[in-house]
């Protein structure tokens, strides 16, 4: 049997389903507002209650999350906000990783990559935005000016195109890209082997087998 | 084909407010006499002719009463309150799913079908005039304005008809044409208004946002009959139509190109590696 290291906790692989349906619903139910030929699609205002319904589900799940897994919480946040001398490194390789390939350049990561710290940070800072902002025009709508309502809608916008653009990267890095053969994997069955760890991750493998044999 | 507007002469209004009722019949807008006994709605008195309080989803017209002091006297105004039909109409703007659009004869129309409910046009909205029944919780609306009485099934224009409030109206304050027409007609009574010492007499909707398609002489200024002085389409109307949607379409649209790039080029990159690998252990 080969060796393998477990890379997400069960908790963390249910927050990251539920968001993950969660988001694409409110994406695509979003989405119809943005493509006018589309418009069709949300009347009667049945997409509303549907991104109504998603949108309860992604702000409720973290709220459960995070004190539940209080540690696991705090140190994801403080790994996606420490940025050291290999992140610059990983940003400088990664066209090179990214699309021939080229490892060498690479410097070793830990259990994220500078790329996942982007994307937590997008996923943190643009989840409370559109959290926010969305909950003053689902709440706000008769009794907040229109100005404020109009750039609700603005702030939402910007958010939901960077947060969705982003969305496509990462789904595409996790499921696609012909190198992240083990990432799929990892998020549903929370396990990668070792060599991919050691390969994608080796500062964060070291870490975890410090002082203590894999078991095979 | 050339454009149609509404001319409201404010200074020819005795507020009969038959508009209202016409508006009302013709489009099937049904308005209930408070009554506790059978509605459970006591009647108020606010201390004005207007009935109803406010526009709403079946209230697309009602004439406002304003009492102006000038110099110790008092001057009874009317206005008339609902959907201008601008060229440049902000609603038309943000309606995501084109349920407002541009009639060929320039009014703003309104597919209430295609109505999702989401509310962008009435924050858009300069005249503060369309308005929707929504429910808290769930989101669920529909908006309704004035449609020009071009509602599909009520259409009076497709007819050759003018406007139901038009039609009604007894001292010609609305009348119903081609805009040009109007827009001299207005202008020439602007000047006779003038002429009698009304010195800020003014032709509403003439230059306002491209050109409104429904005009108001005034004998005096827009304000005093309480309406927006200059108008203009919200700074964030445009940010978020004319600025961050074109950008959003460039960002998404690219980054899918890149993705399909880089899939096409790290597939042959990776490929390629792997034979050579293979041909090093063979």
């Amino acid at each position: 049997m080969r060796q393998e290291v477990e890379r997400y906790s069960k908790p963390t692989r249910i927050l990251h389903w539920v968001h993950m349906v969660a988001f694409c619903l409110l994406f695509l139910t979003g989405l119809v507002l943005f493509i006018p030929q589309l418009g069709f699609l949300a009347q009667d205002s049945w997409t509303r209650v549907i991104h109504r319904i998603a949108a309860v589900a992604f702000v409720i799940a973290p709220l459960i999350y995070i004190p539940m897994n209080w540690k696991a919480t705090k140190e994801g946040v403080k790994k996606a906000f420490s940025w050291g001398i290999d992140d610059i490194g990983w940003l400088q390789a990664a066209p090179r990783y990214y699309f021939l390939g080229d490892e060498s350049g690479m410097p070793p990561q830990g259990s994220m990559n500078a790329g996942q710290k982007m994307w937590w940070l997008i996923v943190l800072v643009f989840g409370v935005v559109l959290a926010i902002t969305g909950a003053v025009m689902w709440f706000a709508k008769t009794t907040a000016p229109a100005a404020v309502l109009q750039w609700m809608v603005f702030i939402h916008d910007v958010a939901f195109i960077v947060s969705g653009t982003m969305l496509f990267v990462h789904i595409y890095l996790g499921v696609i890209h012909p190198l992240m053969t083990e990432s799929w994997g990892a998020i549903v069955r929370g396990k990668v082997s070792a060599d991919y760890a050691k390969a994608h991750h080796a500062k964060w493998y070291e870490e975890i087998t410090k002082g203590k044999e894999v078991k095979s | 084909m050339a454009e149609k507007a509404i001319l409201y002469d404010a200074t020819r209004c005795t507020a009969c407010r038959g508009c209202q009722v016409a508006c009302k019949q013709w489009n099937e807008n049904d308005e209930y006499i408070p009554t506790p006994e059978e509605n459970g709605v006591q009647a108020v008195n606010r201390g004005s002719y207007e009935n109803p309080p406010d526009l709403s989803p079946q209230t697309w017209l009602k004439m406002e009463f304003r009492e102006v002091d000038t110099g110790g006297k008092v001057r009874w105004l009317f206005t008339r309150r609902a959907c201008m039909h601008c060229t440049d109409a902000g609603c038309v703007k943000v309606c995501p799913s084109g349920a407002l659009y541009h009639h060929e004869l320039g009014f703003v129309a309104y597919d209430k079908d295609l109505c999702t409910g989401c509310g962008y046009c009435a924050d858009a909205c300069p005249f503060n005039v369309p308005r929707s029944d929504r429910n808290l919780i769930t989101g669920i609306a529909k908006m309704d304005k004035c449609t020009f009485c071009t509602t599909p099934g009520l259409d009076r224009i497709a007819q050759g008809w003018e406007p139901a409030c038009v039609k009604t109206c007894p001292t010609n304050a609305l009348e119903f044409g081609d805009r040009d027409t109007l827009v001299a007609e207005g202008r020439k009574r602007v000047e006779a208004l003038k002429d009698k010492g009304w010195t800020n007499a003014y032709l509403y909707g003439d230059k306002e946002l491209g050109g409104l398609h429904v005009m108001y002489v005034l004998d005096d200024h827009p304000a005093v009959y309480g309406l927006p002085v200059d108008p203009q389409i919200s700074a964030a109307t445009i940010a978020w139509q004319e600025v961050i949607q074109p950008i959003g379409w460039a960002v998404g649209g690219l980054t899918i190109l890149g993705l399909g790039l880089n899939y096409l080029v790290a597939r042959a990159a990776t490929k390629t590696e792997k034979e050579e690998k293979d041909a090093a252990r063979s």
